[in-house]
Order: structure tokens, then sequence, then C-alpha cells
């Protein structure tokens, strides 16, 4: 099928470029209009001078363990330092697991928190919520991802959506339905624009980004303006916030169709092979490149879910038997690609220089068991795993808090999930003593009262 | 009846108007042992109204050598006996007698019925704390208290005689780092002059007995007030009584939990005193020893509502009853019934996946007989597409898919759900078949679901999910907090299903399902198999061959089983009234309740007395006046998504869009490997390829879960009907209607009319009219050759269809 060339802009018959027409509307289309983001400009919420803050999130599905990736103790047991050995990085003192010998190249870009923990259960929808949004869901309360949060506070920028998930969301990995990838109480308004597509597949586009050639321009632009004819009167739709929702994302579709900047931040094929190379021609590694793109082009916030779930698939969670991922898959497939898409989205967002205005998190949902198990596997572990910031004002080359002997506990500042979401938002300019509007407006701290963001890592 | 809060603060005089009765909740106490106490509260009645007038209440015993009462109303044992207390208050008296018995017998407190309730409200064994999987600083501790045996053993065995001093009580770690003598992460959590500190020290000293098995155990709870409809600003103080398996009752509402489950309404602090911060209802739930209880307080809108409103609403059967007895409490308003074109789509719609013909619904709007809607539902339930319908419903229930299944299974569990759909098999007679049946998956279709889920707990966690709304998984590492469901009846309920047999069939892609005679679920923390036994139920011995699949189907179809027939009872009201009484449907536990208790309980009823007949509990619903209110809201009603008061407004399942975008356009959706003209909802399996249903939220049926199917818009949707191949070609195919009715010659304006009857069930209105000819006559050709001319014609023609298809009124149910 033939798409239109997104090198020509999709113009109307009257001349006017419908980016400019709805431009000035969009603010409102995410729910938020100009006089209030003026104001929460004017209160300091929003840093003027951190406006341009964006970040980057690696969700490390499974789980990584610790003793085989970033915290290793090859003076422990053998049944407990695993199989793989230390490296040297590039920074001296700082050491990592051999099986990601890029990203010990890169060490002075990021730092190691080896202290990180949560007290929920030991299940992966747990840490989803918890590492995405600092907090457990209970109550009845949804809280929302940082992306979200961001993008209710700063709006779009440009013509891109602000906050885009790659590539899919997660999905089953036991238990309910995952959480902590939506904009929760926030409202669906602010959900992020999910690509649902594979990066790595030849033939990649974003499903439906342009009209068909069958149908001429001004046909679409006739149907957009007879669709508001037609829905325009009818009330009863006024109480319903899926209603609503639906008009939004209408708008928000002319708004990327219309929209070269975001289109082209899609074109994959546009990039070097070289390039698509480097990062690994996988799912994972082509999500990260994108990513890449998506900061060039504007977006604030990208998450990029390594997997979506962990049954069946190789991925991070190494219990060690079906339908689980065995330990070898650290050396064999889940190490190499994530260091080489990792390294590679640190070194280029370096070159561009990115680096310092895009936080770069890699995050699992928990650690695994300090003692390997009879499969030859790990098991849950939350109670200590390392997890990975950098870039966006973040000083690397550093790590922070300790485990103990077997890395089965923090010995040294212990960091919880809700220091965290300090931390991320402490990053990206946010004011930690907001209030987000809850259901029926209740306010809702933005973090827990009193919770300090891990200051170390700014210095 | 408003009453100004000031008055009540500042005097016990009778206030004025206020004209109710008062009583001493609760009425009879009885304390026995020398620590024995009672909190007492006053609850007032007046007007449909309660108030808790405790902190205006004058206290008197009758005896004050038996009885002893504080200014707050707790009552003490003083000496064996009876007395009276009274309470007075604004002019009037209530009393409550008291029995005291054992006030000086010998008294220990018990480690299981007093220590470990303080750890519990304390919040050692939280998760948080030292209740978390590997505890804390080496203290673990089982989480909220599930297991006093082993905690009785880590305190006082472990870290021998420093937790627990015998010699020296007061520097036991117990009491040491709880009330922050040394350092303690959790902080200070009592003071040294409490309760907690006296209870725990006290019996230390009297040589930290330990729990026995013969320890009386809590039974269950009991809460006053249990209901009260109270006003914006009250407080409400409860009081929960544990009863114990030796008959007897004590007070417990200051070892109680509390949350409430609707912040906006009713919040609650750590001593039970509820706050009314808004209208509306909460629930707020007490745990208590691994018990759980809710009280319902209701907060009425302060809408001007005449009585009227409720009073002439129709009354078509019980449920109408039922809702407007709630909306009448909560001072909300019903919307008024909803119009017939509203009815005929919406019906068509949550019945039968289908959008009535154009010819359907002229024929039904020129009806003029009184009982036509009643008529139109029994047509409805009679049309084929009602049953690809529910037995599609009921394939995303059972997880039908090829996913897991080779295409002969799948079809034989398909095809078998869909006849039982036809022939209305009763919802009890389909459980009796999956759980009971053996042989060949290929003959006996329903078998399929032991394919689906060889695994145990897998098995037992589905099968209390699809049909008992029970969500267990949290129970498999501990007690489920939630709920009161414990580790051991988790695994009790797992070895029901240890036994199924599966072996291959002879034919291709059949299995032969079998029950084995040995074979257990071995427990992973006490390492033997537990008697398996349901919920609540009745064990069965280790060794027994009988089949245990039928011990938990007798169980769960028994008429004493509370949720068997609630979860389908609350899955077919959700279909049709876009929310579960009790929401999400999954989840039926204790402290989720039903919005509406009362309903949820007498339509439960209804469905047993039918013999467990769905068709007529959708007959039933359907006919209701409360679902066919409109969705247009009034006055009082608009934020009111929970009680009925209005339709609720939710989008089309992806399959019935698909669906009704081929019926609109005449062109049909092909499916890779299925017959042409194979409808969306008649398609076994959520794993054909479509990426319009994905886009819409078609499930993957991969686990049990009602939020695997989503229907909230997204741009990929909206990207997917703009640009998408899917609608877009329809509307231009050479075949379908659009180029029908231009081939017929037939005018603009009837054209209009036609979309209008099979896209919205009704007539244009007259200005809708005259702007779509407008509009639709601005794109044509003036100039050109006739075959232009022509071509323009059909591009205005489709266009304006599209704007039609893709509006609010399309694509929502309405």
């Amino acid at each position: 099928m033939f798409r239109l060339d997104a090198d020509r802009p999709v113009e109307f018959c009257d001349g006017v470029r419908r980016r400019d027409f709805l431009h000035a509307g969009s603010l409102s289309v995410l729910g938020l209009g100009l006089t209030q983001l003026f104001g929460l400009k004017a209160v300091g919420a929003v840093d003027p001078s951190k406006d341009d803050k964006n970040c980057i999130l690696l969700m490390l599905v499974g789980g990584p363990s610790q003793l085989d990736t970033w915290d290793m103790k090859p003076n422990a047991p053998a049944e407990i330092r695993g199989p793989y050995k230390p490296i040297k990085t590039n920074v001296p003192g700082i050491e990592i697991s051999e099986n990601f010998p890029r990203m010990a190249k890169h060490a002075d870009k990021y730092a190691l928190i080896r202290s990180c923990y949560h007290t929920a259960a030991a299940v992966h929808d747990t840490g989803h919520q918890m590492m995405q949004t600092g907090r457990l869901f209970q109550g009845g309360i949804e809280y929302p991802n940082y992306g979200c949060v961001m993008t209710k506070l700063n709006g779009p920028r440009g013509d891109v959506p602000p906050n885009v998930l790659l590539p899919h969301p997660i999905g089953n990995t036991g238990g309910n339905m995952p959480h902590g990838q939506t904009a929760g109480f926030l409202g669906k308004n602010f959900d992020p624009f999910v690509l649902n597509a594979d990066p790595s597949d030849p033939n990649f586009r974003v499903p439906d980004m342009l009209p068909p050639d069958y149908l001429a321009s001004f046909r679409v632009d006739r149907r957009k303006d007879w669709r508001q004819m037609v829905d325009q009167t009818v009330s009863r739709f006024e109480t319903s916030s899926e209603a609503r929702l639906m008009d939004s994302t209408f708008h928000q579709a002319y708004t990327l169709m219309s929209s070269q900047k975001a289109r082209e931040a899609f074109e994959l094929h546009k990039e070097p092979e070289s390039v698509r190379a480097k990062y690994g021609l996988n799912r994972f590694g082509q999500s990260c490149l994108l990513a890449r793109r998506m900061i060039e082009a504007g977006v604030r916030f990208v998450t990029v879910n390594m997997f979506e779930t962990v049954f069946d698939e190789i991925t991070w969670d190494i219990h060690g038997s079906k339908p689980f991922s065995p330990i070898s898959c650290y050396r064999d497939l889940v190490g190499p690609m994530f260091d080489m898409a990792y390294s590679s989205l640190l070194e280029e967002l370096h070159e561009r220089g990115l680096l310092d205005k895009t936080m770069v998190l890699a995050m699992g949902e928990f650690g695994r068991t300090p003692k390997v198990n009879p499969a030859g596997g790990r098991d849950h572990w939350p109670q200590c795993w390392t997890i990975l910031m950098g870039g966006g004002g973040v000083k690397g080359g550093q790590v922070i808090g300790a485990s103990d002997d077997i890395g089965g506990s923090p010995k040294d500042r212990p960091t919880s999930p809700a220091e965290v979401a300090a931390t991320v938002y402490r990053g990206l300019g946010i004011d930690l003593h907001l209030e987000l509007p809850g259901a029926q407006g209740r306010p809702i701290p933005i973090v827990e009262r009193g919770t300090e963001p891990i200051q170390e890592l700014f210095a | 009846m408003r009453l100004p809060a000031l008055l009540f603060a500042s005097s016990l005089l009778a206030a004025p108007g206020f004209a109710g009765q008062i009583g001493i909740l609760p009425a009879t106490v009885h304390l026995n042992g020398p620590e024995a106490s009672q909190l007492l509260i006053v609850e007032a009645t007046d007007g449909g109204f309660q108030k808790d007038l405790s902190r205006q209440t004058q206290w008197t015993s009758s005896n004050p050598h038996v009885v002893s009462v504080d200014a707050q109303g707790v009552v003490k044992p003083l000496s064996d006996g009876d007395a009276v207390i009274t309470a007075k208050t604004n002019g009037m008296e209530a009393s409550a007698a008291v029995k005291v018995t054992n006030s000086h017998a010998p008294f220990v407190w018990s480690f299981r019925n007093d220590v470990m309730p303080v750890l519990s409200k304390v919040g050692c064994n939280q998760g948080a704390c030292h209740g978390a999987l590997a505890g804390k600083s080496g203290f673990k501790l089982s989480l909220r208290g599930y297991d006093p045996e082993t905690d009785y053993q880590t305190l006082t065995r472990q870290s021998v005689g420093r937790r627990v001093s015998l010699e020296d009580p007061a520097h036991s770690l117990m009491l040491l780092k709880p009330t922050f003598a040394v350092r303690h992460g959790g902080g200070k959590r009592f003071s040294t002059d409490s309760l907690q500190y006296k209870i725990i020290s006290e019996w230390i000293a009297e040589g930290a007995p330990a729990p026995k098995a013969q320890d009386a155990s809590v039974t269950g709870l009991e809460v006053f007030p249990a209901a009260a409809t109270l006003h914006e600003g009250d407080e409400q103080q409860l009081v929960v009584m544990a009863k114990f398996s030796d008959g007897t009752e004590r007070d417990v509402t200051r070892w109680v939990k509390y949350s409430s489950n609707n912040a906006g309404t009713a919040s609650v602090d750590d001593d039970g005193r509820v706050k009314m911060v808004g209208p509306g209802e909460a629930a707020v739930t007490l745990w208590y020893s691994s018990r759980v209880l809710y009280s319902r307080l209701t907060v009425p809108y302060s809408n001007q509502v005449a009585g009227a409103a409720y009073d002439s609403f129709p009354r078509r059967n019980y449920i109408d009853n039922l809702v407007v007895e709630k909306l009448r409490k909560l001072n909300i308003a019903p919307s008024a019934q909803c119009t017939d074109s509203e009815f005929i789509r919406r019906a068509y719609l949550d019945a039968a996946g289908v959008l009535p013909t154009a010819g359907d619904v002229e024929t039904f709007l020129a009806d003029s007989s009184a009982d036509k809607r009643s008529k139109l539902i029994d047509r409805i339930l009679d049309r084929s597409e009602f049953i690809d319908y529910w037995a599609y419903k009921w394939s995303d229930l059972l997880l039908v898919s090829s996913r897991k299944l080779n295409q002969t299974a799948m079809w034989a569990f398909y095809d078998w759900i869909r006849a039982g759909v036809k022939e209305n098999k009763p919802w009890n007679q389909f459980a009796k078949e999956i759980f009971l049946g053996t042989g060949s998956t290929r003959e006996n279709g329903a078998l399929n679901y032991f394919i689906l889920h060889k695994d145990p707990v897998d098995l037992m966690e589905t099968s209390t999910e699809a049909f008992l709304g029970q969500r267990m998984t949290c129970a498999r590492c501990h007690n489920h907090p939630l709920e009161k469901w414990t580790q051991n009846q988790y695994y009790e309920m797992v070895n029901l299903f240890s036994r199924v047999g599966i072996k291959n069939g002879s034919r291709m892609g059949e299995d032969v399902v079998f029950a084995k005679t040995s074979g257990e679920y071995i427990h992973p923390r006490l390492l033997r198999p537990m008697p398996p036994t349901p919920l609540d139920g009745q064990s069965m011995p280790l060794d027994s061959t009988e089949d245990r699949r039928r011990v938990f189907l007798d169980w769960m179809t028994s008429s004493k089983n509370p949720f068997f027939a609630r979860n389908v009872v609350n899955r077919v009201w959700a279909n049709f009234m876009g929310r579960g009484i009790v929401n999400p449907v999954d989840d039926l536990r204790a402290t989720n309740p039903a919005s509406n208790e009362d309903l949820l309980a007498k339509l439960t009823e209804d469905f047993v007395n039918h013999d467990y007949d769905v068709k007529y509990m959708i007959r039933t619903i359907m006919n209701s006046a409360t679902y066919q209110l409109s969705s247009t809201a009034n006055a009082t009603n608009q934020n009111d998504n929970v009680f009925y008061s209005k339709y609720i407004v939710k989008r089309l399942p992806a399959e019935v869009i698909l669906d009704a975008y081929s019926q609109v356009t005449g062109v049909a959706t092909p499916f890779a490997g299925y017959p042409k003209g194979t409808r969306a909802m008649q398609l076994p399996d959520t794993q054909v390829k479509s990426p319009f249903l994905t886009v819409f939220g078609r499930p993957a049926r991969l686990i049990c879960d009602s939020s695997e199917r989503t229907s909230d818009p997204t741009v990929g949707q909206a990207l997917n009907i703009i640009n998408g191949d899917t609608l877009n070609m329809k509307l231009g195919a050479g075949d379908g209607n659009i180029a029908l009715f231009l081939k017929l010659g037939i005018s603009d304006s009837r054209i209009l009319d036609q979309l209008f009857l099979s896209a919205y069930s009704r007539y244009p209105s007259g200005s809708e009219k005259k702007q779509m000819l407008a509009a639709l006559e601005a794109g044509r050709l003036e100039k050109g050759t006739e075959e232009a001319k022509l071509e323009a014609h059909r591009q205005v023609l489709e266009d304006m269809a599209w704007a039609m298809l893709t509006s609010k009124s399309f694509l929502f149910n309405y």
C-alpha cells in the first residue's frame, strides 16, 4: 500500500497548515488550559529553567538479578555469587558483570544505586507500580506514572505527544493486570501515546499515521469538520469522561497527522544501518533508538518496556525453569541486548548534547534471591537491588548505597521507591511539595511528605 | 434534617426540633474477667438520620460497686453481678444491661488473643516492617499475625532472653524497641503507660505463656452501627465486637485496623472514629485477627428532590423498588425514561451485540402498543445474534483461544459453550459439566477447561475467579490482607484440583480427562498436603478416592454458597448497566461491598429460585424501568455513575463496533480462515488477527480478568478509523450500501434517513437534516463529466457516512 511520503507536509485546501490551527488548542486538549499552565509556572511548580528536561525510562521487566549484573559479590560463596565474574569499568573502583562490556566503558555516565528495596509483595505488579509512580496502589487510588505527571504539569512541547510508551504496555506477568503505566487518577487524558508496533520489524511504521492514498487530503479535512458537526449538540455526553476522552483522542490524532516533525520522529528507516545495528536489531534495541529520536523531536518522557511478559519468553525473570528464563540468558541474550542498547543510547545522547537534559533511568521491579535455587536460577527479591540513573544533571560515575556481603539487604543508605520518585521529580525540575488533583478534586501530594531525593546524585 | 453542630456541642438540653429516639450500642454487655472493658456509644435516630450523641452524654452506673463507667462511655468490671448503665442526653434516656463475671478470677494475658492483636494494631507485623518477607533487622513476624505459633517461637526462642526477658520484663526488646527506649527503625509505637505496654509486660512477667491449640479463636466480628445515615460534618464512633469459639464476645474496638473505601465521603482514624466529609456512601472496613467486616455510612446529597420524583418512578419489578429506595436515601433523583429510539438501539446492543436494522427501527417506532418494549425484548432474546453474543461473553470468561488449545479443542470448547447458551442451560449445569466431566475433550468440549489450566494452582485461581468472583492470589503467600482467606485455606482449595488426570486421546487433537485416585499438592511452607477443603466448607479426608472436583462443585453450587450465583448475576448486570453492583466484577470480597446490597441479594435470590436461568435474569433486568432510564443527567445526578440513577454511557466493545460497521455499510469483514460473512462476534478465538479489534481493546484471553478487555478511547483507535483501511474500505466498497443507494437513485434526504435509522436508530431532526443536506450539496460538483459528478457525489456521501460512523453517537451506547 503506497503511503504519502512524510516529506510532504499534509496541507489542506485552504492553505492553512493544520498544525498551526490546532496548536493553540492542543494544550486544552491535553487538559491543561493556557492560564492554568502559566499559573503553575508562576508558583514555581514548573521551573522555567528546567522546562527543557526530558526523561527516558527503561523498564527492565522481569527483575534483573543484582548479583549477576551491577552488584557483584565475587568473594561470596559459589551458591551466592553465581556464574558471572566482575569486570572493571572506566571509573576506578566500580565493577560490574562481565556481561556488560560496553556499559563498562560508560560508567562515568550513570550512577548505580545498589540499595533499592521495597516492602510490598514480591510480585512483578507491585514493583511496576512502585518504580513508576513511587507508591503502591491502595485504597482505590491509582497513582500516575512520572511521564503522565510531567504531561499534566508541562503539557506538550510542539506537536509531538509529550509522553510516549514503546513498544507495547507491560502485559501478563501473573496476577492482576499491571499498573503504573497510566495516568491513573489524573485522567486518561494524560495517558501516554502507546506505539503498539515492533520497531525491529523490517516494515515498521506507526500504524495508520497517514491517510491512505485513495483518500484525498481535502476529504480528510471535510470528514473532520463533518464529524464535529454531527457530534455537536449531543448533551448527554457531557457527563461522560469516556466521551470527553474520545474527543481529545481525535484532536491528538489530527495533530500527529499534520505534524511532519512528529511523523518523522517515527521514521526509523532514516537511521543508517550501522546505527541500527549498534543498538541491536531487536525490539528493545530499536525501541531505544526510537526513544532517542523521540527526545530529539521534543517528546518529554519516553518509557521503553524491555519485555511485555515473563511467561514463555527470555527476560530478566531467571527462575531457572519454564516458562521462565535460565540464568545463562544474561550472558547469551538479555545481557548483550541491554548492553548494546543502553550504551548506544547514552553514547548518542551524549554526542548530540542531549544527555545533560535527559535523565536516563534503567530499573527493574525487584532484585533476585542471593541463594541460587535448585533450578539454577534466582527468584524474586525486593529486599535489595540495583537501579541505574544517569543524564539530566545526575552525576554519573558513582555508587549510591551498598548491599551486604551477599547482596541480600541494604547495608548502607537504603533507598525506597518513594525516594526514587522524589529523585526523578527533582531531576525533572518538579517541585516536591506539589499536590495533584485526585478523584473528586482531593489534593494528593506528588510524593509522600518529607521524602527527600537522593541529593548525592545532583551534587 | 440538618441541625447546627454547635448546638449539640454546647448544651445538654433538648435541642429544638430534635424528636428522635436514642439507644445504647451494644444494648447488652457481658464483662468477663478483670481486664474486660466495653466502649458504649449512644446512637440517636430521627427522621431517617442517625447521630452519635456519645460526646454529649452523661453516663451513670446503677451499681458502681459492680461496674464503673467513665465520661467516655467506657465500662469496666469491679465485682461480679449485674448493673444497668444509663445514658442521659438531650433530655432523653437510654439504658444497657451489664453482667460481670470472673472479675476476680486469676487472669493471664493470652498470647494469641491479647498480645498478637497488639502487634497487629501497632503495626509490628505489617508488610512494611517485620511482616516483610525477610522481616526487618533480623526480626521476622508472620504478616499481620497469621501464624501465632511461629511468632511465639521467634519472640521467645530466637535471640534468647533478649526479645522476651523473663527475669527482667522491662528490658525485653519487645518493650524497649516500640517505646523507643532503644533505637528502633519503626520509631515509637506506644508509651510505657499505655495498655499495649501493660499487656505485653504483664504477659512476659507471667512467664510469657505460649499459645495453646485449645485457645478460643475469633469466629466473627460485629460492628455498631452496622449502617447509618449521617450529615456531612458528623462524626461517628464505631464499636467492634469479636466473637469467639467459646461463645464469648469482647470489645476489640481499639485493636481493629480501620480504613475507608471512599475517602471523598468518609475518613476514619485509628480509634475507629469516622468523620463524614462529603455526600455519598462509604464502607469503613474493619480488620481484626484475619477477620473482616464493614460498616456502611451514608451522607445524602444536598439536592432538593421532591418525594414525587421517587413515587412517580415506574415500578416494573423489584429492581426498580430497590434502586429507587437507595436513590431516595441518597437524595438523588432518577433521570427520565429513555426514548423508544434510545431503547431499541440499547437493547439490541446490550443483549445481542448488534444494531437494529433501519427496518426494525421504523417498525418499532411506528408501533403504538403499550407493551412493545417488553415484546421487543422477547424478540431480541430469540435471535441467533443473542446466542453469539453470550457465547462470546462466556468464552471471554473461560478463556477460549487457540493460544493454548489446538483448533479441534478450541472449537469443541466454543461449540459446547454456544450450545449451552442456545438451550439456555442453567448456570449451575454449565459448572457441573465442567467439573464433573470426564472423558474425551472432543466429545465433551467443556473438558478443554482442564487443558487450559493444567497446574492445580492456576486451576484453582481461575475457577474461583470465574465462578465465584474471588481473587485468591494474595493468599498464596500469606493470609489475604484484604479478605479473610488464610494461606492454609488457599492450599486446602488447591488440593481439590490436584487429581485431574489428562492423557492423550485416540484421535487427532483429542485428550482424555479423568479423575486420578492419587496425587497431592504440597503446602510449600508446611511441606505436607492439606486436606482438600472448599473455602469455609467441609474437609474431605486425604485418603478418600472420591473425585475431589465433585466436592468443589457441590460446595460451589450449593444454595448456601454465597458467591456462585452472586458472581454471575453481578456480571450479567454489569453487561447491561455498565457497572457491577460490586465493582470490579472480579472482586466479590467482603471488604469490597456492593453499592446496593439489597438489590444484589434480591437479584441473586431470584436467580436461584428460577433455577439459575440466565435468560430469565436478562429478561428481568431489561424489563426494569431502571434499565430503561435515559443517560441524560438531571440537576441532581450528573456525577452519579454508581447508583443507577441514569443509564451509564459506555463505549461499544471492539467486536460490536466492527460488526456494526459491516452492517451499516453492507460490507463484511474478512477473517483469515473463516467463511465470508462471519461476524466478529461469531469468532471463537481472540487470536484471529485483526488490528482493528486489537486497537479497540479485544481481550487476549490469557488470564481470567475482566480488565483484559478495555473500552477506553485511545489515539491509536482514532488514527485507525481516520486513516486505517477497515472502515475506509467498507465505505468505499463498490458493493456496499452507499454504492447501492446511488445505483437505485435514492435521494440524499432518504439516504440520510437510512443512515440515521441504521446507525442511530432514529430519524434525523429537522435541523440536522437541513444542515447535513446543505453540506452534501456544497460538496457536489457543479461542472464536469457525468462520471466526475457521480464520483464527487459518492465521495460526499461516503464522507458524511464516515462522520456519522465515527461520532460519539455511533461509538457509544447511551
